[in-house]
């Protein structure tokens, strides 16, 4: 399995949302900086080194949507549905959605993660999409 | 205090040059980029042997192209110097020929972009950090998306989005260096290929071959060269930025109301006082975002306005009479020097069926993947 890709979830969520698998993000210990994925380099916002895994929980509301017609990776076909989801817990994220190809989904829809069967070789056996939170408009 | 271009010595286009934007063709590079310069130089009547220094464009072709081109004009020994910066590559190779001249380092510099699409992809080194999906959004869906957020929060209909593309490439069918030259009707718009989220093919800029050249003279230079100052045109002024934290969704139009701000503040001037903007259009969508930056119209309201003629030739102030990316085309390195060639034509009063009235103020807009944006402002 790609290392880097199993890095970025976690299949068991968070304390707070614990049916949901949460994001391998990362604060900045310096300045509170909240950040998706984690990663070692430094901190955006300030530049220091002391940063720290935190994980986010998979829940947001959706910024925006749209119905992928023509894909540049052949291991994407076409067509598919992605969306921006900022997340309760502040990062802002952009995914796969597991939607009807027409759903006319609205800003602000309630969203959550889940795991799905990966179909891309070497990246593991699930890949993490979000769909609208279920009974949640 | 930091200085601003302007506080130095007063800069000048004094010549412009293209070779046509056009799809990927067995033309060498260095084809391109000649007819481009010596377009510039027959335009700026002046010789190679006055230019003392040369800022070279490129994002596709490689490592040092710059003198198995140069050379070909006569390897006098100059200096050469090669800028990378993604879409904005051009713009920035013009700032810092700019810059050269405005230090009074030289008094005669080049700029000049050329580029052609690689056969195998556009390759950019990892940087160790993976994303979700990163292999499913690819810049069009990054647009798509923000197409979606922009029509839903101010109401517009993506159809009416789509007017952009129609006014460009009914301007681009006015300029004999656009890639593409054929109006479209609104029908043909949204009937084409279906791309991502609302977009169309001919609402997303073509990626292919060509060349832009400029030549920036300090008024020294003017003078001990004996052009005529008539036609020269002054960069009123020039600034650049790049991402801050905190913006994941749109930081090409954050970064972009920030750098606009400070060039027209720069050029002591306001938003309505500019006749003519060339805009990074890649993605119809962009000339909205980008467009109300500047300031000419409050957030959400330039389509309202592009459907009274507001941003027509003849309009209130003209926006991508080029044609834009959209139909002008985008090579990537020379495309911010095009920009700046036809902010000088109109400026000049030489550019023809797509010639803004009265033009006397012109901003030249790109930003790059990174995010990188530049901004210059030009006046008579």
């Amino acid at each position: 399995m790609d290392d880097q890709a199993a890095a970025l979830f976690a299949a068991q969520g968070t304390g707070a949302l614990p049916d949901h698998p949460a994001l391998n993000g990362g604060r900045c210990k310096a300045c509170g900086y909240i950040f998706f994925p984690m990663q070692h380099y430094g901190c955006e916002r300030c530049g220091s080194e002391e940063l720290e895994p935190w994980l986010i929980g998979g829940r947001g509301r959706l910024v925006a949507s749209a119905e992928v017609h023509v894909s540049m990776n052949p291991r994407r076909p076409a067509p598919y549905v992605v969306g921006s989801i900022a997340t309760d817990d502040g990062a802002v994220v952009r995914s796969i959605l597991e939607v009807p190809a027409d759903a006319d989904l609205a800003p602000g829809t309630v969203m959550t993660s889940r795991l799905v069967e990966e179909t891309r070789p070497d990246k593991g056996p699930f890949d993490l999409r979000f769909a609208p939170e279920t009974g949640r408009p | 205090m930091a200085r601003l271009i302007s506080d130095l010595v007063p800069v000048y286009v004094v010549g412009i040059g293209f070779h046509p934007y056009q799809y990927a063709s067995d033309t060498s590079y260095v084809a391109l980029g000649l007819r481009a310069i010596r377009e510039a130089l027959a335009d700026a009547r002046i010789d190679w042997e006055a230019v003392e220094s040369s800022y070279v464009a490129n994002a596709l072709l490689g490592m040092a192209v710059g003198r198995p081109m140069l050379r070909h004009l006569g390897a006098l020994g100059s200096p050469i110097i090669h800028i990378e910066n993604a879409s904005a590559s051009g713009s920035a190779a013009f700032r810092h020929a700019c810059i050269e001249v405005a230090s009074g380092i030289s008094d005669v510099a080049l700029a000049v972009g050329v580029d052609k699409p690689p056969k195998s992809g556009i390759f950019r080194s990892p940087t160790g950090i993976p994303n979700l999906a990163e292999d499913a959004i690819a810049p069009f869906t990054h647009f798509a998306l923000l197409t979606d957020e922009y029509s839903r929060k101010h109401r517009i209909a993506p159809e009416d989005i789509a007017l952009v593309a129609v006014k460009n490439h009914a301007n681009g069918a006015k300029n004999p260096n656009a890639q593409r030259q054929k109006e479209r009707t609104l029908e043909e718009v949204l009937g084409g290929k279906a791309i991502s989220g609302n977009l169309t093919a001919l609402q997303c800029t073509p990626v292919g071959e060509g060349a832009a050249a400029v030549i920036v003279v300090s008024e020294a230079g003017i003078k001990r060269l004996g052009l005529d100052p008539g036609r020269a045109v002054r960069v009123a002024s020039s600034a650049a930025g790049s991402q801050k934290a905190d913006n994941d969704l749109n930081p090409d139009t954050a970064l972009t109301i920030e750098t606009m701000a400070r060039a027209i503040g720069e050029a002591q001037l306001g938003p309505g006082d500019l006749d003519v903007i060339e805009l990074h259009d890649a993605f119809t969508i962009e000339e909205l975002f980008y467009a109300e930056a500047t300031g000419i119209c409050p957030p959400g309201r330039f389509v309202p306005m592009l459907k009274e003629g507001a941003w027509n030739i003849g309009g209130q102030c003209a926006i991508s009479p080029s044609g834009g990316l959209i139909a002008m085309g985008h090579p990537i390195g020379p495309t911010g020097i095009g920009q700046i060639g036809e902010i000088v034509r109109q400026l000049r009063g030489e550019a023809g069926a797509r010639q803004q009235p009265a033009a006397k103020a012109g901003l030249a807009h790109m930003v790059g993947v990174g995010a990188v944006c530049y901004v210059h402002v030009l006046t008579r």
